[in-house]
């Protein structure tokens, strides 16, 4: 047999994408959402590519209107030339913030394991608190955190407690590892056991390793620094097992973090390896049914659901998986609803100054979510579903809830 | 991932593609290399607007021109796709803008004359309902109107531009008013205008400034293409009634409001139908077993993704979405890595005026009379891809004015070949 496997061509200029490669097209401000609903952005051409010529790492930087950037990603997967927008605007950002000192606010929201520690231990507490008008009145004037954002409820069993508690399946053809997230451990345990239960059915035993928080809210929080430091343990904890199992993330942008940004933007010797090897779960899932390895025995779920494809997934180059698996569980009708971003941007849309404008950019996607009416709204990643709840007063799901369902889950 | 057919491209020729596909209720998926070359070309399609780059009269029959030009060039992209695949994605291409929302007008029998931004006649065949009106044939004289502070429109320019070039150019006149809300010094743009144009209120407002500074009966007013961004078709009819005069708009230089209209409207339409979109993963490499595609490679996120597929569309269009990767001295084709040219210095790619024949232009992917990729024998690399847009060798668009038709002769033939491989 004759193969010919033709190797992809090097070009360093295009390949590495340097300021250069930036063709001045526009594209990138035609999309950001941001922009779009405010005028006193100037937009990533602008802040990104055409900026990053005139910084200097000696000299101080001008930050203004850097921090309403909200890290959607979609300017570079947009970018025809694949410029990296994001690694200069959040490099920028970051030393921006080194120099000027970090808001207590920007510390809390970039220290989700520390939140959610308190949160979980205090839980009853914290979430009475995180509904009570008085206190929130109060983080609103001295935290920064925008009263009327309905703020994650915490849970008092973490899913690392639960899984050490959780019994081995006695026969297993393969392990996979699990990232789990400080989404999935202090706030929506729930996820993480449908999660290990999926997986289980299908003969896979789930690894739950030691790991750090991937690192996303410190880098949306202008903070890098702290975002490679989570980010070194993570490639510590975690490459070892690479080298044996793949990882797979519930969280779309702790995946992508791990993928991708941990080894571009961060930097990270030895991240390479871990982020060939990490799957998000529904690309994960999809790929045993490629391999004919998922069990297809659903239980029909008659729900009628729309699907909103989060901004970092588009970002993962992977396509719709979680569109392709749901179609094959009988019962299920799922659309696509294509409104773009939804606007709260991990902790973006919680910020005071910035509540208004992430409602807005949401408001096409929570217009077309109440003009189609579903039983619920789908969305790989959670302050996704956060917002499309808040926003569009719709009930949402992960969308492996539903085959989680299929299996019979409750 | 595995798919009957994928179509990697995001210029017309692959969206035509993909709409050919997904029509037949095949499955597709389309690998999107970021916004391209529509974004910058397409506020209209011309199929053929000078029978070559030096003729001096447009051609008014455009599907007769293309049926003589197939004749006297057989290597021609046109030639190559054949005149049944013209008519067939036209056909197609305007039955699909009608269902997806879009109101067009044309025929692949006449050419309309339509003025450019800067004051020249341009012929094109398809055009949006809201620049039909700024046909230069027609004689009702015409009020130009710019923006203050708005800086890629200048109505005074294109109105003696227009005047010198046109017949009954006496009856072109310009006027500029100030956009509510938008100070002069701010620097906007014109998706700026068209988000605001969405507003009721604006228009009205921006209707009233107009009326106070046109004078005379019988006038069409032309405005650049900014008369909002999504509900296009409920914001013009809106503005024209509100303005009491016929309107049309003038399409702009990027980023063009026009060109995003119709690219976001098609692009989301063929989600909306079930073709599956590929964000943010540019394909780059193919491997060909025994004389066939086995799978092309995406750069995904932390690794390669390999797409397998019965029969691929490479529908790039050029440089910048990927067809082509240019080092000092080599031209290559990412996916089969061959050598498509060698130049001594780079500047060997360039005419002296940018307005000669650029030899960078021509550059691209030899094909066979099916569009296979060919080898320097002529045979095909691979029985089952098949080139469309652009990335043709000798697809030159620029002087005969013909992209968007030779966009939808070639992405529909492509596609009706890739099928029966498939
Ligand atoms: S990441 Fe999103 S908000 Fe930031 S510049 Fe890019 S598109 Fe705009
Ligand atoms: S889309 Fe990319 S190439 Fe175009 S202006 Fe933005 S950064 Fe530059």
């Amino acid at each position: 047999m004759m193969t010919e496997d033709f190797e992809p061509v090097t070009d360093t200029v295009e390949e590495q994408a340097p300021v250069e490669a930036c063709t001045k097209c526009t594209a990138c401000n035609t999309v950001c959402p941001v922009a779009r609903n405010t005028e006193i952005f100037r937009g990533p051409k602008l802040l990104g590519p055409e900026s990053e010529r005139f910084r200097i790492p000696q000299e101080p930087s001008v930050v203004a209107g850097l921090d309403l950037c909200s890290g959607c990603k979609l300017c570079e997967v947009t970018c025809p030339s694949q410029v990296s927008i994001q690694t200069y605007i959040r490099r920028a950002q970051n030393k921006g913030a080194r120099e000027r000192g970090r808001t207590l606010r920007d510390f809390l929201l970039g220290h989700t394991r520390l939140l959610g520690t308190f949160g979980s231990l205090t839980a009853p507490l914290a979430n009475l608190g995180n509904r009570n008008p008085l206190l929130r009145w109060f983080m609103e004037r001295f935290v920064g955190i925008h009263r009327k954002r309905p703020l994650p409820r915490y849970q008092f069993l973490t899913f690392e407690r639960w899984h050490r508690r959780h019994p081995r399946p006695v026969r297993a053809r393969r392990k996979v590892a699990y990232f789990y997230g400080c989404w999935v451990n202090y706030n929506e345990r729930r996820l993480g056991e449908m999660v290990v239960a999926i997986l289980e059915r299908n003969g896979i035993e789930v690894v739950v390793p030691r790991q750090q928080c991937c690192g996303i809210p410190a880098v949306v929080n202008s903070n890098t620094d702290l975002a490679r430091k989570y980010g070194v343990q993570n490639v510590r904890l975690l490459a070892p097992l690479a080298g044996e199992m793949d990882i797979v993330a519930s969280s779309t942008s702790c995946g992508l973090m791990l993928k991708h940004d941990y080894s571009h933007l961060l930097d990270i010797p030895g991240a390479e390896p871990l982020g060939a090897r990490t799957y998000d779960i529904c690309e994960y899932l999809w790929m045993l049914h490629e391999a004919k390895e998922l069990d297809l025995d659903f239980q029909p779920v008659p729900m009628r659901v729309l699907y909103h494809a989060p901004c970092h997934l588009k970002s993962h180059g992977i396509g719709y998986p979680a569109m392709r698996l749901l179609r094959l569980v009988p019962g299920v009708k799922v659309e696509e609803v294509d409104e773009g971003c939804c606007g709260i941007s991990g902790t973006f849309g919680v910020k005071v100054e910035k509540y208004d404008l992430s409602m807005k950019i949401g408001s096409r996607l929570f217009a077309a979510v109440k003009a189609a009416g579903s039983d619920a709204v789908l969305a790989d990643c959670e302050t996704c579903r956060m917002q499309v709840e808040h926003g569009a007063g719709a009930s949402s799901a992960h969308p492996v809830e539903i085959l989680a369902r299929a299996y019979g889950y409750r | 991932m595995k798919t009957d057919l994928a179509v990697v491209g995001g210029g017309l020729a692959a969206l035509t593609a993909a709409r050919a596909i997904q029509r037949s209720d095949r499955e597709v998926v389309l690998v999107w290399p970021g916004l391209s070359s529509l974004y910058f070309l397409y506020a209209t399609i011309d199929v053929l607007g000078y029978a070559d780059a030096g003729a001096a009269e447009p051609v008014d029959d455009p599907g007769a021109a293309v049926a003589g030009l197939i004749k006297d060039q057989p290597s021609h992209p046109y030639a190559r796709a054949g005149r049944p695949a013209l008519e067939g994605g036209t056909k197609m291409l305007l039955e699909w803008l009608r269902e997806a929302g879009l109101v067009w007008e044309g025929t692949l029998a006449r050419n309309v004359l339509l003025p450019t931004a800067t004051g020249t006649p341009k012929p094109s065949c398809l055009v949006p309902a809201s620049m039909a009106a700024g046909d230069l044939r027609r004689a009702d004289p015409i009020v130009l109107c710019g923006f203050h502070g708005y800086q890629d429109f200048a109505p005074e320019l294109a109105a003696a531009n227009l005047r010198r070039s046109w017949r009954t150019g006496n009856q072109v006149s310009a006027i500029r008013i100030a956009a509510p809300g938008f100070d002069a010094d701010r620097l906007f743009t014109s998706i700026d205008l068209a988000r605001s144009f969405e507003d009721r209120g604006f228009r009205a407002e921006v209707a009233n400034r107009m009326r106070r500074q046109i004078s005379g009966d019988g006038v069409r007013v032309g405005l650049p293409a900014v008369l909002g961004l999504t509900r296009a078709e409920e914001v013009y009819a809106d503005f024209e009634t509100a303005l009491g005069y016929p309107v049309f708009e003038i399409p702009t230089v990027p980023p063009s409001v026009a060109a995003l209209r119709l690219f976001d409207r098609l692009r989301k339409h063929l989600q909306e139908t079930g073709v599956e979109l590929f964000w943010n993963a540019p394909a780059h490499a193919a491997t060909v077993t025994e004389g066939r595609c086995t799978r092309i490679l995406l750069k995904s996120a932390g690794r390669e993704q390999p797409i397998e597929a019965r029969a691929y569309v490479l529908a790039l269009e050029d440089w910048v979405d990927g067809a082509l990767r240019a080092g000092v001295h080599l031209v290559r084709d990412p996916f089969f890595g061959r050598v498509i040219a060698e130049h001594a210095v780079p500047s060997q790619r360039t005419a002296e005026s940018i307005f000669g024949v650029q030899p960078y232009a021509q550059l691209g992917y030899p094909v066979t009379d099916r569009l296979q990729p060919a080898d320097e024998t002529g045979r095909p690399l691979a029985d089952n891809v098949f080139v469309a847009g652009g990335a043709i060798a000798g697809y030159d668009p620029s002087g005969t004015k013909s992209r968007g038709g030779m966009a939808i002769a070639t992405g529909y033939r492509a596609a009706m070949e890739a099928m029966a491989a498939a």
